[in-house]
């Protein structure tokens, strides 16, 4: 017979990991399934400050590890597998994976989402240097130099508004002539001194000398290209839950996040959410930890019949 | 058995072999490779009777990264009898570092 686990955790982000931890503590057999490493997106974080309890700021990748071993100290494990396929409605819940399949009573989802890249050459190399995808994380590091941010929705235009503060000068570039997000953004914004706008332009390249000196940009309209030398750009044209292996099983909302509330419980009995990629109006490391240990919650009363 | 950080000179004569070769081209300041440095533990784990996995410090080996065409970590590249058999740059996962295994030696 095949083994079945009590849990199965997929991606080892922060919710994944706390709701590892509670499983475990709570005498349940749990696995994580992360197809890299720990940590999900905030392992490219190179500093955390609104984590509670570093007063320092600590940095993304050992925050994760860290979660990871407190998990596995109370006999959570980890597999490096990449999930391929999940069958949510079947007893036991399968997942296929690279590693094999993975049977398990309960399926905690904890993909989270990612960032939507650019897609130009060298930008995931570039990651964290010179190239972030969060303002309020990595704003601070540019405190009086110059930065670019790419995009024209609400995220991009309250980054903007954020580096205003911190930065010297804010390049705005956006691919149409006027900002998408909400109204309430853009008074402020043109009113900024400090802010430069390239409407209707795209990047196209990350300028580098082994590191990160600026953008190209293009005019959709007239294909000419311009370089804009600056010390960073925060990349912020949404971003994409992963939600590909629940789908046409879990309900999902307009934006592909799993529709789930504060118990993290979905529309299928023993399936829940954590952090970024279930719907809520914070996606933080604060809150993902908070769903992975809810979830755990839900699952002891799940299991015990209830 | 873990992959250890070789030089140049350890580099140049650990490819010559019958046996292949994966080298992994990185940096401490690489965010990224940080993130696969577990993942490739393992495979060099698994596939330690088929090959035998080292790592570059790109840092320290300047020129021979040069020299190898490393422009961007982290890359793994697997070699041969002295000849690069192919490369994978910054692998999103295990299974992609274990697929571009299989297929560049041809199972």
């Amino acid at each position: 017979m095949n083994h079945i686990y009590d849990m199965l955790i997929v991606g080892g982000g922060p919710g994944g990991y706390t709701a590892a931890l509670y499983a475990a503590r709570a005498g349940l057999e749990a696995v994580v399934l992360e197809k890299l490493s720990a940590g999900g997106q905030m392992a490219l974080t190179e500093q955390i400050d609104n984590y509670p309890g570093f007063e320092d700021g600590v940095d993304g990748f050992t925050l994760a590890e860290k979660m990871q071993a407190q998990a596995e100290r109370f006999g959570a494990k980890t597999e490096l597998a990449e999930v391929l396929s999940l069958d949510l409605r079947s007893d036991p819940k399968i997942a296929e994976t690279s590693e094999g399949t993975f049977y398990g009573k309960t399926v905690v989802l904890a993909t989270g989402a990612t960032p939507r890249e650019l897609g130009v050459p060298m930008e995931r190399e570039l990651a964290g240097h010179g190239v972030h995808y969060c303002a309020a994380c990595d704003g601070m590091f540019y405190k009086g130099k110059t930065v670019a941010v790419v995009g024209g929705g609400d995220t991009a235009a309250a980054d903007a508004l954020l580096l205003r503060r911190v930065a010297k000068k804010v390049l705005l570039i956006h691919r149409r002539d006027t900002l998408r997000a909400t109204k309430i953004y853009h008074e402020p914004l043109m009113q900024a001194e400090n802010v430069e706008f390239h409407w209707n332009s795209v990047v196209t390249q990350l300028l580098h000398d082994g590191k990160f000196t600026g953008v190209r940009i293009r005019d959709v309209f007239t294909g000419k290209e311009t370089d804009l030398p600056c010390d960073g750009v925060f990349v912020s044209v949404g971003r994409r839950p992963a939600t590909e292996l629940a789908a046409g099983q879990l309900n999902l909302n307009e934006g592909g996040y799993v529709i789930a509330g504060e118990s993290t419980g979905t529309n299928l009995p023993g399936v829940y959410a954590v952090g970024d990629v279930r719907t809520k109006p914070l996606r933080q490391v604060v809150t993902a930890v908070a769903d992975g240990a809810v979830a755990v919650h839900e699952v002891q009363r799940y299991l015990a019949g209830g | 058995m873990a992959a250890e950080n070789w030089n140049t000179k350890q580099f140049e004569k650990a490819i010559q072999g019958e046996k292949p070769v994966l080298v992994d081209f990185w940096a401490p300041w690489c965010v990224y490779c940080r993130r696969i440095a577990a993942a490739y533990e393992k495979v060099a784990e698994e596939y330690a009777d088929q090959l035998t996995a080292g790592k570059i410090n790109i840092d320290e080996e300047a020129q021979l990264a040069d020299r190898e065409g490393v422009d961007t970590i982290p890359t793994l590249t697997i070699y041969r009898n002295g000849k690069a058999l192919g490369s994978i740059i910054a692998p999103g996962s295990k299974a992609k570092i274990d697929e571009f295994i299989r297929e560049t030696l041809g199972e």
